[in-house]
């Protein structure tokens, strides 16, 4: 642990005191800390980074590799309310595998996942368990192709 | 892009075109007809020169009753339909040009070589070459009819309305009453509109235009009251009369203010154009109307602006009175542009109320204070004010 | 004559549900279907979409400067906003850092463009309260402000100015004294649009407490950018996690306490006056040197991610890329303000009048194109 980026370091560290080796401290820069965890833990990291006082997601996406065959889901949280930990985003990290692309949804514990969710549904086609609304909400209603942002779908003209 | 002075032009040409070929083609036709049966054509004479010739043709048009003086005269061009259709378009003008003096920018500029003052009669063509619109799911009849009703009704308000003590089409001893029996009308014809429409928005404009026309009918009529019991008349003329000395809009101001604001009620003009909020409910009870249609609608609105004006200079600022240099109808006209200047300033300076702020404004505060106005006129009644 | 009349579907009660957009003057390129009992309104469902064109998809096929004018679009209104926290981001990704003057450069087109759309915005709400003049005026006057950043970035609106390394052309001589003349212009107006429209008694009566969002609301939905700001939170990314070189300006953040649409046109009324006061400090602060560190050859990053987030005009906006190496970047993630705002609509609106609608609805500063990317 190198002795910079201090609040940082207790926040992971915090974690990790709860979590033990469920969780993985990706990396840790200014600002900046990523955390991964198995798909199962998901939700129960996602209440104790609520608990740390982070508090809105501002970012929930995915991103597909599909040499390991899995999707990475990634929700970017932050805290608004908490004039010293404004600066800090928060990433937790999850990979769920392609052939069971499923995950409980994090919008019981952080409301403002909801739409991001919804979003990263029409666009990798994972569903998440307990979304009220799992329905296209950019994408047209008639779109019968694989959702758009997997890496085997390529885009007209560019194959 | 065609503009506007080629348009005229190809009109022009088509016109010129028509004119030249149709006396090859009708009047060989004409003769050979009139020689063979031996008609008489004397008639057909006097038509046909007086088309060349405007005196021959009022001459004409006097010999069958239809002169200046003539009640159809008065009713079809001055100071009925025609003149009224007039100034409501030149407000229409008049009203574009000031928004855009406010609103820092130049306004009609094209259509006419002066400021845009042809604007009126490209927009009129515009309107006539559009395409009218009727939904599918229109009631066809009541759509077709709310055009014709409202434009009727706008210009059978002007019927007992006098320009001066000699210019008027019809005279009663009621005209202080008739144009406000003919205005309650008014929402009946928007509520047509709106349910012919079979439109959501359209109907939820109607209903707002009836919920705001009744709420403000009652204090304009209350308004009128004090005036009533100064000169103990329904009578206009007699009402002007008697502003001789002093316009009823200082002894009466309270009623002015009043029937100011439910003037621009009535005109569902911002402050109160609820019944057209084109953010809300797109264009209210006129969404479905397209061309001429909407065009024959928004004459009529702007016909009841005219005449709404007229009653305001005739009740509170003395009609035709003024110094004798120049004659009464000048006078009227000139007091008439500046009511009709501060009706169409508000629109420039404010937003939009809401329905709940504006039914309180209506049944609350004008109605309690047209009550108020009207025991200010039995005081100043009592003590000889007038 | 069978079909006749009002011909309107039954929802049973006195339900009516109406479709306010994708054609309908108060709506923008984005659907709100709302019911409607009576005068209130008891549903609102937003349905976002029409101009959604897949920006992330297509910028894995596009080389990392490609990808400034393609990530443009979305938000032309408020271009560098959109296009600052890409370049940012994409500076991490392939090493470099922009020099200082560039980095003064950037903050007064941010500047610049916030006020851009503050004023769009501005204009547009006028004219969804039935204030015609009010649309006129700040239209009129963004102009100046686009000739402003038509002499630094060339085009009137889609400048495509950032650029990984620096901006592309230096600024004119010339600039100060003429962005000078036109704040103190500005200035005035500013008291003009308080006289007839902030101070209006109609238009106070039509915007406060309507459309209230509590903090705690804010929070929990995740509400950004001015809307947050009018709930009594200061968070702003420019102090939160200073980008640029914004930690040596000195400036305020402006807050509301109510959470009402009326809190909502204030505080934007105020970054008004921020913005211009950030521009004139950075035209004071700024001092000759290179513009920008030239990259020789194809941008290319190094395989990792990056993420970084800026202030925008509505709100924060959010870069996360990934790159695996090539040309091109692998994912990019873009987290509007917009999309994030979106939430807060169904929230604010049921419950309230229909004619309170575009009230709400515009105090958002909800721009359909930036949601749907």
């Amino acid at each position: 642990m190198s002795a910079k980026f201090v609040t940082e370091n207790q926040l992971a560290k915090s974690l990790k005191d709860q979590f033990k080796n469920k969780i993985k401290e990706e990396y840790i820069e200014s600002n900046r800390i990523k955390i991964s965890t198995g798909p199962e833990n998901l939700k129960n990291l996602a209440i104790a980074v609520k608990e740390l006082g982070f508090e809105q997601v501002m970012s929930q996406g995915g991103t597909d590799y599909p040499e390991n065959n899995v999707y990475r889901i990634e929700y970017h949280i932050i805290c608004v309310s908490k004039k010293k930990l404004r600066s800090i985003i928060f990433s937790i990290m999850t990979e769920i595998p392609k052939d069971k692309p499923e995950i409980e949804t994090l919008i019981d514990v952080l409301p403002s996942a909801e739409f991001h969710e919804q979003e990263t549904f029409e666009n990798f086609g994972i569903t998440f368990i307990g979304h009220p609304r799992m329905e296209k909400l950019l994408l047209p209603e008639d779109w019968d192709d694989i959702p758009p942002l997997r890496k085997d779908y390529i885009l007209p003209g560019r194959g | 892009m065609e503009t506007f002075e080629e348009f005229v032009k190809r009109i022009l040409t088509i016109l010129f075109w028509l004119i030249i070929i149709s006396p090859l083609i009708i009047f060989p036709i004409l003769f050979v007809v009139v020689g063979l049966l031996g008609i008489d054509v004397t008639i057909v004479n006097e038509i046909l020169t007086a088309a060349i010739d405007p005196l021959k043709a009022i001459k004409l048009a006097e010999r069958y009753g239809l002169g200046f003086s003539s009640t159809f005269f008065k009713i079809a061009a001055f100071p009925g339909f025609t003149f009224a259709a007039l100034v409501a378009t030149l407000t229409i003008l008049y009203e574009r040009k000031l928004m855009a003096k406010v609103q820092l920018r130049v306004g009609p500029l094209y259509a006419g070589r002066f400021e845009g003052i042809l604007q009126p009669i490209a927009d009129l063509f515009k309107l006539l070459g559009k395409e009218l619109v009727v939904p599918e799911k229109a009631d066809k009849m009541f759509f077709w009819a709310a055009p014709i009703l409202s434009i009727g009704l706008a210009a059978s308000l002007l019927a007992v309305i006098p320009l001066s003590p000699t210019i008027y089409i019809a005279r009663s001893e009621f005209s202080l009453l008739i144009p406000f029996a003919i205005l309650g009308f008014s929402p009946l014809v928007v509520l047509i509109a709106a349910w012919a429409s079979s439109n959501k928005f359209a109907f939820i404009g109607g209903l707002r235009a009836l919920h705001q026309l009744a709420a403000y009918e009652i204090p304009m009529l209350l308004s009128i009251l004090g005036i009533v019991i100064l000169t103990g008349s329904f009578d206009l003329m007699k009402i002007v009369e008697a502003q001789k000395d002093m316009w009823f809009i200082f002894p009466q101001f309270l009623a002015a203010i009043i029937f100011y604001i439910t003037i621009l009620s009535e005109l569902e003009r911002i402050p109160f154009d609820l019944p057209e909020a084109e953010t809300e409910i797109v264009s209210g009870w006129l969404t479905e109307y397209t061309g001429m249609h909407f065009g024959l609608l928004q004459l009529g609105v702007y016909m009841k602006f005219y005449a709404l004006a007229l009653l305001f200079t005739l009740l509170f600022l003395g009609g035709w009175n003024g110094p004798a240099f120049l004659p009464p109808i000048v006078w009227l006209l000139g007091k008439l542009f500046f009511v009709i200047t501060i009706i169409i300033f508000p629109r420039a300076v404010l937003p939009r109320l809401r329905m709940d702020q504006l039914i309180r404004i209506g049944w609350a505060w004008l109605i309690a204070l047209s009550f108020i106005n009207i025991f200010i006129a039995v005081i100043e009644s009592s003590l000889g004010v007038i | 004559m069978q079909n006749a009349g009002m011909n309107i579907e039954d929802k049973g009660g006195d339900q009516l549900v109406l479709h306010v957009g994708p054609q309908h003057p108060g709506s923008g390129h984005f659907r709100l279907i709302i019911t409607v009992d009576g005068d209130y309104i008891v549903g609102a469902k937003p349905d976002p979409g029409y101009v959604h064109r897949g920006a992330e998809k297509m910028a894995e096929y596009r080389d990392y400067i490609q990808n400034i004018p393609h990530l443009e679009r979305p938000v032309i209104i408020d271009a560098t906003g959109v296009t600052l926290p890409y370049v940012l981001t994409a500076e991490r990704i392939i090493d470099v850092e922009a020099p200082e003057r560039a980095q003064y450069i950037r903050m007064i087109m941010a500047e610049l463009n916030r006020i851009i759309s503050h004023l769009y915005w501005l204009g547009i709400y006028g004219i969804f309260l039935g204030h015609s003049t009010m649309f006129m005026w700040p239209m009129g006057d963004r102009e100046l402000f686009i000739d402003l950043a038509e002499s630094i970035g060339g085009t009137r609106v889609t400048f495509s100015y950032v650029v990984p390394g620096g901006v592309r052309n230096d600024i004119p001589t010339n600039l100060k004294e003429r962005a000078l003349k036109t704040f103190d212009y500005f200035e005035k107006r500013i008291e003009e649009y308080k006289k007839i429209f902030f101070n209006n008694p109609i238009m106070t009566a039509r915007t406060e407490s309507i459309g209230t969002m509590s903090q705690a609301d804010a929070i929990k939905l995740g509400i950004t950018g001015s809307n947050l700001r009018a709930t009594g939170i200061d968070s702003d990314t420019r102090k939160d996690e200073p980008y640029c070189l914004y930690d040596r300006v000195d400036f305020e953040i402006p807050t509301r306490k109510e959470g009402d649409s009326y809190a909502r046109c204030i505080v934007r009324l105020e970054e008004l006056q921020q913005s211009m006061n950030i521009i004139k400090q950075v035209l004071d602060l700024i001092e000759p040197g290179p513009i920008k560190q030239v990259i020789g050859g194809v941008m290319r990053g190094e395989p990792g991610e990056a993420f970084v987030r800026t202030e925008a005009a509505r709100g924060t906006m959010f870069y996360h890329i990934v790159s695996d190496g090539e040309k091109q970047p692998y994912r990019v993630k873009i987290s509007v303000p917009s999309f994030r705002n979106l939430i807060g609509m169904t929230h604010l609106l049921v419950g309230s009048k229909l004619a309170d609608m575009p009230a709400i609805y515009w105090s958002l500063d909800y721009w359909p194109v930036e949601a749907d990317r």
